[in-house]
């Protein structure tokens, strides 16, 4: 078990900065995931981690030792590939078997730990097939049995499950999760899914542009993102720019919005008067009578049903366009006026940070 | 009807690409004194008389030796270089790539020129070694383009990932690089073998004193002859090429090696 801290990583391709300042940390046994949209730098900073790429500048500590001058068959690192990357010539055992031959492992040895890994991400029987005989899950099954075998301080995965099917997809996830756990191995997983990312995650670095625009809990990003750009990335967000009139007493803000005034808690460092944003999850919003108190009236411009819930878009008085989910069970149908419940301790203010 | 146009098509160029062959066959194995077609009934006394002549049998031998020895060092150079070319960047590749397929660019006759004064300068004009050193340079371009053609079809990622297992550069060269190169290698070698033992131009021009490969002593013998041991010599060439893809056919399949 190892901890591995990145300080300050820059990376520069011509005139463009990839990498500005990435500061990371994952203690002993955590799973930390870079997500970001593509270019934003993720898979960069994990080239730069396994060593197939050099920073400009930075360091990358191994349990508080420099790797970054070491070449990546020196780090130890195991490294799980979007497209698996499997030796096409090596049939599955000999795939998993490779990091073993390399350190010259005794071959009893070699059988008994191939098969553990196999055993590990469940694929037996398979070990004489070559992986153009395997389908997508078995082959990255094989790429993270071979990451495994050779019981590397770190594991790095970019984008494993990128080029499987929905269905497999959720199956060789928990299967990460489930080895990584059991390995109590510190990771590093790179995915453009925020979905993945909150269920694998114990921590979320949210990359904008080169840099770490949030590094938190799945939990945290998702309910107290730092800025519009996290909210919107780590799932559905209505984004409302606001100005907050003053402070309430337990720290948080009132804000005025839709002709009411909601006391809501935000990112520290705002100031009252100081144009910010408004985040109202979906789940934030309700639909009630548009005779209740505080409720804020709304016009309903359509509804979707989606089993578990009512997808709705409503609109206030003002024009501005909202989203919501509201109980399946409702009689809501568009043109309805309906009055709109906010339920403050799903908001969250953040400051006006341009995209 | 566009089927059978096709088919037409296809039959021409076929008879197009093999009837000289058929023709060279069929005049090899006649069992009178001309070379013509269609043979005068048919035997093997043609080819007798091929292995019968000292000067033909010295012919054959030192173009199998010096053929067999620029596949073997063509193929290790053209790895090299084809290794080499896989490490550069986009750009730099494309540059060394067109330098080391120059001498198929430049006309034989010029390469040849430029070879005999090259090798007169260093002392190596006439011998069998600068002959050697010449059909090197001639069937390099066609093994390295076979070779950098294996490679591109390896995901540049095999190198990282063995890299991340604890791979150093060799040991991910005879593990990984090698074994996916290597039908590659061996179409690569196929070719300089195939364009050695044919090579004419820079033969005639190189040739070691008192030595003469096939091409030549054929050249030479038509000179003044005109029986039909040439045509049982060309046959043998032919024999050579074609046992040659066969012998890759059944190693790689033809289909992987190109």
């Amino acid at each position: 078990m190892t901890q591995i801290d990145i300080i300050g990583l820059t990376k520069r391709y011509g005139t463009t900065l990839a990498l500005d300042g990435v500061t990371l940390q994952a203690r002993e046994g955590e799973l930390v995931s870079l997500l970001g949209p593509s270019g934003c730098g993720k898979t960069t900073t994990l080239r730069c981690i396994a060593g197939f790429m050099d920073p400009d500048g930075g360091d990358i500590l191994a349990d508080g030792a420099s790797v970054t001058d070491l070449p990546p068959q020196r780090r130890d690192f195991g490294v799980v590939f979007q497209n698996y990357a499997l030796f096409p010539h090596l049939t599955v055992f000999e795939n998993v078997a490779y990091g073993l031959g390399v350190r010259r492992v005794p071959k009893a040895e070699q059988r008994t730990r191939v098969a553990e890994a196999l055993a590990m991400v469940r694929l037996q029987g398979l070990e004489d097939r070559l992986p153009r005989a395997l389908s997508g899950g078995q082959q990255q099954r094989v790429a993270l049995a071979r990451a495994l075998v050779i019981r590397p301080r770190l594991l790095l995965l970019d984008e494993p499950l990128a080029n499987l099917d929905a269905r497999l997809r959720e199956e060789v996830r928990w299967l990460i999760r489930d080895v990584q756990q059991r390995a109590r191995i510190t990771a590093f997983y790179v995915t453009h899914d925020q979905a993945e990312a909150m269920a694998l995650s114990d921590r979320i670095a949210v990359m904008k542009a080169g840099r770490v625009a949030q590094f938190a809990t799945p939990r945290e990003i998702y309910q107290r993102p730092a800025e519009a750009y996290v909210a919107r990335f780590t799932g559905e967000a209505n984004i409302i720019p606001v100005r907050p009139r003053d402070r309430t007493a337990g720290g948080g803000f009132h804000v005025p919005f839709g002709g009411v005034v909601l006391p809501v808690s935000g990112v520290e460092g705002i100031r009252p008067g100081d144009a910010a944003m408004l985040m109202l999850r979906p789940e934030a919003l309700s639909i009630t009578d548009p005779g209740a108190p505080d409720a804020i009236p709304a016009l309903v411009l359509g509804a979707a049903f989606l089993g578990a819930a009512l997808a709705c878009e409503v609109s206030l008085a003002d024009g501005m366009r909202l989203r919501l989910q509201a109980s399946p069970h409702g009689t809501v149908q568009p043109g309805m006026t309906v009055g709109l419940a906010v339920d403050t301790a799903h908001a969250w203010l953040m400051p006006d940070i341009p995209q | 009807m566009s089927r059978a146009l096709s088919a037409a098509v296809l039959g021409v160029i076929y008879a197009f690409l093999l009837l000289p062959l058929v023709a060279v066959v069929a005049a090899s194995l006649t069992a009178g004194e001309l070379m013509r077609v269609p043979p005068e009934g048919l035997s093997l006394k043609w080819f007798q008389r091929f292995l019968a002549s000292e000067t033909f049998r010295e012919a054959l031998l030192l173009s199998l030796q010096v053929a067999l020895t620029t596949v073997v060092v063509t193929v290790v150079l053209a790895t090299l270089a084809a290794l080499c070319h896989r490490a550069l960047s986009r750009r730099l590749a494309a540059s060394f790539r067109l330098a080391m397929t120059l001498p198929l660019l430049l006309p034989e006759l010029l390469t040849a020129i430029g070879l005999l004064f090259f090798l007169n300068s260093i002392g190596l004009g006439k011998t069998l070694t600068g002959l050697q050193v010449a059909h090197v340079v001639i069937a390099f371009p066609f093994a390295f383009l076979a070779i950098v053609a294996a490679l591109e079809q390896v995901d540049p990622a095999m190198e990282e990932a063995s890299a991340s297992l604890g791979a150093g550069g060799f040991e991910t060269f005879r593990r990984v690089l090698l074994p996916l190169a290597r039908p590659g290698m061996l179409t690569g070698g196929l070719f300089a073998f195939i364009v050695s033992f044919d090579m004419f131009t820079i033969s005639l021009l190189l040739k070691p004193v008192g030595g003469n490969t096939l091409p030549l002593a054929l050249f030479d013998f038509l000179t003044y002859d005109f029986d039909p041991t040439a045509a049982a010599a060309a046959t043998l060439s032919v024999l050579f090429a074609v046992i040659g893809v066969v012998a890759i056919e059944r190693m790689v399949g033809l289909r992987r090696a190109f």
